[in-house]
């Protein structure tokens, strides 16, 4: 009996929008600001512009002007906002995809949009699969034990992780290989429990025995029967 | 011969400056017998006080009335906190802030209503991918349990035991641009208004 983890990195940046999420998106913001009431901001800038049609107009009188504008310097909404638009060009976000090659599975920075999944590459009989860690199931331990000691056993990963609750989520059984296969023993049953990354450090993982992948591309990686089981509790948005 | 005596007698008493000032003229005043012996100040040599029986009355009196003021207030039921979401404020009723409504052409509100109905259909799929995609991790996982339970009893047990250690859960969900690794975010002053009511 062994007991895995499924390890899921969630998504860091939101996801782009469809085409019709973006339309809908416009009528939206165009519904609400019809049905709206005019702002502080927008009452000032109209009462600007007021001013400004009075003042190139012939027959001005600046008497007739308040008092707190009558031959003033004014910071007028426009310039303000002028000013607001040139610091937020000051300010240089992080791109939202990253420099990081898409093909390269080894790094966790990969798509940022997406939950990601670790696999291990492992020995299994004469073959080299890929798997989610796991590991065998030793006496006087509950199973999520073996889990954490799953994670924790991988070499050269520091993964801090919360597993979310004590039971399993899947389970796939399967036969060992026939020269494999001892007395009592016809296979193993593997039960798979999740798990959330929580913070690590950015150290590139070795290229060929780890692997970050998205849901969609579990099929390259893993055999169809393991896949069918594992696809069916790995939620992805 | 005395007036000299009596001069600089005046003066040494006035250098021992004592706080009661009566000290300053001794031949002037009749309290005073001799500058030599102690100086007892007015109060100590009066008659003892007589303690009026009013006065703890009065006292008491004094506190029943206190506290009986402090009850009725205290019957008062306490003022309900206003709930500032419910209360429109001021701004909203005012007309000058009212938009012009503009026109729609006909082109438009038919495009506004057919792209509403497309997108009500379009959620009802995401909803229900959402819905089939929980059943079927829902059933994955009881199909485990099921297994787990024919493997051993214990370990079935410790797996439906409630984890405690998981709550109070946090995670920084995701927003449109990823962080900036050691980015040093500028100090900012802000003045906090909000009203804090107490009952």
């Amino acid at each position: 009996m062994h007991g895995a983890v499924c390890l899921q990195r969630l998504p860091v940046v939101s996801q782009d929008r469809s085409p019709i999420e973006e339309e809908f998106m416009e009528l939206m913001h165009q519904m609400e600001l019809e049905r709206s009431l005019l702002s502080d901001h927008e009452l000032r800038l109209l009462e600007d512009a007021a001013r400004m049609s009075r003042k190139q107009e012939e027959d001005y009188d600046s008497d007739e002007e308040e008092e707190d504008y009558r031959d003033k310097e004014i910071v007028t909404a426009q310039d303000l906002e002028d000013t607001w638009e040139q610091k937020l060009k000051q300010f240089q976000p992080a791109l939202r995809s990253q420099v990081v090659d898409k093909k390269d599975v080894s790094s966790s920075e990969r798509c940022l949009a997406d939950s990601l999944i670790l696999l291990v590459k492992k020995d299994v009989g004469s073959q080299k699969l890929w798997l989610l860690p796991q590991i065998q199931w030793q006496m006087g331990e509950t199973l999520r034990q073996t889990a954490e000691r799953a994670l924790a056993s991988l070499p050269g990963a520091d993964l801090k992780a919360t597993f979310l609750g004590n039971a399993p989520c899947g389970f796939y059984k399967y036969k060992y290989p026939k020269d494999i296969q001892k007395e009592g023993s016809v296979g193993a049953k593997v039960f798979f429990f999740k798990a959330l990354l929580s913070s690590h450090k950015h150290l590139p993982l070795e290229k060929n025995s780890f692997a970050w992948v998205k849901k969609d591309e579990l099929q390259d990686f893993l055999k169809p029967e393991y896949l069918k089981q594992v696809r069916r509790f790995i939620m992805a948005p | 011969m005395a007036g000299i005596v009596c001069h600089t007698v005046s003066r040494i008493l006035s250098s021992q400056a004592s706080c009661s000032s009566s000290v300053v003229a001794v031949r002037h005043s009749h309290w005073f017998t001799s500058v030599l012996s102690l100086k007892t100040s007015m109060p100590l040599r009066a008659e003892p006080k007589k303690k009026k029986k009013v006065d703890p009355r009065r006292e008491i009196m004094m506190k029943e009335r206190l506290k009986k003021k402090l009850k009725r207030l205290e019957r008062v039921p306490p003022e309900l906190i206003p709930i500032e979401d419910f209360i429109t404020p001021a701004k909203c009723f005012d007309e000058t802030r009212i938009r012009d409504a503009p026109k729609l052409s006909f082109e438009e509100s038919e495009r506004r209503a057919l792209l509403l109905k497309e997108w009500s259909r379009y959620k009802y799929a995401q909803h229900q991918t959402e819905m089939d995609t929980i059943n079927e991790a829902l059933e994955a996982q009881r199909q485990a349990l099921d297994e787990l339970k024919l493997e051993s009893e214990e370990l079935y047990k410790a797996a439906v035991s409630p984890d405690t250690d998981i709550f109070p859960f946090q995670h920084e969900g995701p927003s449109y641009t990823p962080p900036i690794t050691n980015y040093e975010a500028p100090e900012g002053k802000y003045n906090d208004i909000t009203r804090v009511y107490t009952q």
